[in-house]
């Protein structure tokens, strides 16, 4: 048992801290507020590039740095510690995806530009009211014997308008298919969503979309492909979570030193300090089972329960966070010149995206009473 | 980073798993249920010389003492798998008070008591405590006063746990009332329970665990007795309570009544023709449980291997204390529901195995919130440790 950092993962903390460092600042996040333009620091993304940071799971012979998931997850902490305005999430998962279950001539196709940065690509699992990608779907596709023709809708899906390819899932009764599609291909429609945390979102219509055979990643294992990428999707989403909420709680326990009334910092009255312990432990437990989750993936192994708690963890922490956060700043924390407001937003995009507290509370209940779950 | 156990380690929880099980007799099981966690009856007391001589006391002890050596990960898998056992293993005795005296007692101190606690025929209440010094435990009054090589010990003890089996008091007493400050007057005694002017009360509490106040009445003690430096039982006093507040959070007992209510819950039927898990409200408790016990898990898991890398820090065991304390009163009102009425049966488990018991837990589970170093305290540090946030003088 293990809860250190070996040296390359240090390395690729400290890498990826001081690059978001120096580069993300609020001046610069300033310019997407209110969707003024999309949030994509293209600059930052080919530093991160050329720095081998886009490419973590990636093998050497696509031009990857041919890390773990580990590595990726502990980055997804540093974008969050940031909130720094690059799809990395997006864009690693739907590699990785290729890279497992594609087959050679796809790999080869996108895997080296995407590494190097040339190319965005872009994952569309999650369908309107439906948390499960793995059941229940409105995009079906028909096989005619040569093609396949898809129709349905997708939602969330980040950065759909400044991807060059998507991944796509859709169903025939049982059987899931994965597919790569290009946005603008015949009957696809992107319709951009403003969200909460101000990431450009879509809503894709797929209107009798033709594909080809060789455009699809998974065939039989479309719903393992599915479920692979979900998971690590849920694990970043935590792994985000983590990082913003540690760097809001930090920015409070700053604030509240230097700022002062009755002539002292209000830091020392025992029920603000209080109130940021209380953040400090939340943090601890999301950190650990958010930590726990990356682990266990990163292993290839299953982590149904622990995504779960991870999750609820970052729901419940993030709530938590911001307004324990908002509150003990007093006014400067809704301040629009202060920095702590778009540290909100990430909390609420994390707690909210791939269903809130409840639903996994539930999900995690269903788990238990199938009998999964039980301590060792 | 890799947040599983190694085989070394899952064969010593298995080897432990197995020779809890042989250990725990029905009888035993009745005795240790009837004491409510504390202990003290005669088959608990020949339980714990059993493991004495098999070798399982002070595993975490230098070797030079009789210790194995092993790491604070492989004793809190100890402690994990004896409690979850339910036998309450008298922890403060063999994992603070002992180390202790190896660290800071004399010669004379480790040679007498050492081998005793090592093979579980020496237990030892813990002494702080008084009617008016509780979370300021510095403001202690019990005095000790030097007479030629002895001691004479006057004063008044209160939640003296163990006391009435305990064969000892690690008692803390005032040496130096004119000390500049209150802390630094204070020294450590090991005080025999027999001793002539020693006497004891029982205080029942809520959850019906039974403690003590303790009197001390002109005892006279040998210098030989005092433990550590004259005026510096402070230092002892903190790295005691240090040590203890690592063994109070214990997940072993906690997963296991999750286990036992869940398979309870699945093959239960209500009268309605469902199950007790088909009811959504069950499934989200159980998650609710399942979801802090988890953490719990992590966070001493955390804690015991910042130790064996000699780098606990203070918040995060702050944090540990805090969380736990705290998670198990909502656990035990989480589990508490989901047995619903049998939850407030004393003497029946006809419903459920473990209704009683969820019963009585739910009654006991404050004390861990004010008692080892109230969590106020504990959310101080962590708040000026933690996150570097001054704070008021005190
Ligand atoms: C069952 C049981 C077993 C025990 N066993 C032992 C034992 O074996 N040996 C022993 O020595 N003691 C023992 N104790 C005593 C225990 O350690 C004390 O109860 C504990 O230290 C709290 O002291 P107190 O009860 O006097 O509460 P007080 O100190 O009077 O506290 C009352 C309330 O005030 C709060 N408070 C106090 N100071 C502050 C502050 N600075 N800031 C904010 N809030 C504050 C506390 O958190 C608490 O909520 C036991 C107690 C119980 C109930």
């Amino acid at each position: 048992m293990d809860f250190g950092l070996n040296q390359i993962q240090r390395e690729i903390r400290d890498l990826s801290r001081s690059i978001f460092k120096d580069n993300v600042t609020p001046e610069k996040l300033a310019s997407y507020d209110e969707y003024a333009m999309p949030r994509f620091d293209e600059d930052l993304w080919s530093k991160l590039a050329e720095a081998g940071l886009l490419s973590t799971c990636i093998d050497s012979d696509y031009g990857g740095s041919q890390f773990g998931f580990m590595e990726l997850a502990l980055l997804l902490e540093e974008v969050g510690r940031s909130i720094a305005p690059v799809p990395l999430a997006s864009h690693c998962l739907s590699m990785m995806g290729i890279q497992k279950f594609g087959e050679e001539k796809i790999r080869k196709k996108i895997l080296p530009e995407a590494a190097s940065g040339k190319i965005l690509l872009t994952s569309a699992f999650l369908e309107p009211m439906n948390n499960n990608p793995m059941s229940a779907h409105s995009t079906s596709y028909v096989f005619d014997g040569k093609n396949y023709i898809i129709s349905g809708r997708k939602q969330a899906v980040p950065f759909a308008n400044q991807a060059d390819y998507i991944l796509l899932s859709a169903a025939n009764g049982e059987d899931l298919v994965v597919f790569i599609i290009e946005p603008g291909a015949a009957g696809v429609s992107i319709k951009p969503l403003q969200v909460t945390s101000f990431e450009p979102q879509a809503e894709i219509c797929l209107n009798e979309v033709t594909v080809e055979s060789s455009q699809v990643v998974a065939v039989r294992d479309g719903s393992t492909l599915v479920k692979w990428i979900f998971d690590r999707m849920l694990s970043l989403i935590c792994m985000h979570q983590v990082g913003v909420t540690d760097a809001a709680m930090k920015m409070s326990a700053s604030y509240t030193s230097e700022r002062t009334q009755f002539g002292v910092p209000v830091a020392t009255f025992q029920a603000v300090g209080h109130r940021m312990a209380d953040s400090y432990i939340d943090i601890e437990c999301l950190r650990l089972t958010s930590y726990q989750a990356a682990s266990l993936l990163d292993l290839e192994e299953e982590a149904d329960i622990e995504l779960q708690i991870a999750k609820i963890w970052a729901a419940d922490v993030g709530h938590r966070l911001s307004y324990s956060a908002q509150h003990v700043h007093g006014g400067a924390g809704i301040d629009r010149d202060y920095p702590l407001w778009r540290y909100c937003l990430w909390l609420r995009h994390n707690e909210m995206i791939v269903g809130g507290s409840s639903y996994h509370t539930q999900q995690l209940g269903n788990l238990i009473a199938s009998g999964r779950g039980l301590f060792s | 980073m890799k947040i599983q156990f190694n085989t070394e380690q899952v064969k010593l929880k298995k080897e432990l798993r197995e020779y809890f099980s042989e250990m725990m007799t029905p009888a035993l099981k009745e005795e240790c249920e009837r004491d409510l966690g504390e202990g003290g009856g005669p088959l608990w007391r020949t339980a714990l010389k059993q493991m004495g001589r098999d070798g399982w006391i002070g595993m975490g002890w230098d070797e030079k003492w009789g210790g194995k050596g092993l790491t604070p990960l492989e004793q809190f898998i100890f402690v994990e798998e004896v409690m979850r056992a339910g036998y309450p293993f008298p922890f403060l005795t063999t994992e603070s008070v002992g180390p202790i005296l190896a660290e800071h007692g004399s010669d004379f101190l480790k040679k007498t008591f050492l081998p005793k606690i090592l093979s579980g025929e020496l237990i030892v209440a813990i002494g702080y405590s008084e009617p008016s010094a509780g979370t300021d435990l510095a403001s202690l009054k019990t005095t000790a006063i030097r007479e030629g090589d002895d001691w004479i010990i006057n004063g008044q003890k209160m939640w003296t746990s163990l006391a009435h089996f305990a064969d000892y008091t690690w008692l803390a007493a005032r040496t130096n009332p004119d000390a500049d400050k209150k802390h630094k007057g204070i020294s450590l005694f090991l005080v025999p329970n027999s001793a002539p002017g020693w006497s004891c009360a029982p205080v029942h509490t809520l959850g019906g665990i039974r403690t003590n106040v303790t009197y001390y009445d002109n005892i006279r003690i040998s210098d030989a007795y005092r433990v550590g430096g004259l005026n510096e039982g402070w230092k002892l006093i903190t790295s005691q309570l240090n040590r203890e507040r690592l063994s109070l959070i214990n997940f072993g007992p906690c997963s296991d009544l999750f286990n036992q209510i869940v398979k309870w819950a699945i093959t239960t039927v209500l009268p309605s023709g469902e199950s007790v898990i088909e009811q959504s409200w069950v499934q989200a408790n159980l998650a609710k449980v399942r979801a802090y016990i988890e953490c719990m898990k992590l966070i001493v898991y955390k804690q015991s291997w910042a130790m064996t890398e000699g780098n606990l820090d203070m918040a995060d065991a702050s944090a540990a204390k805090v969380y736990g304390s705290e998670a198990f009163i909502e656990i035990y009102r989480l589990l508490g529901e989901v047995v619903g009425y049998a939850g407030l049966i004393r003497n029946s488990d006809e419903i459920c195995p473990q209704a009683s018991k969820i019963e009585r837990l739910y009654r006991t589970a404050s004390i861990i919130t004010f008692g080892g170093g109230a969590n106020e305290i504990q959310r101080d540090i962590i708040s000026a440790a933690g996150l570097w946030m001054p704070r008021a003088s005190r």
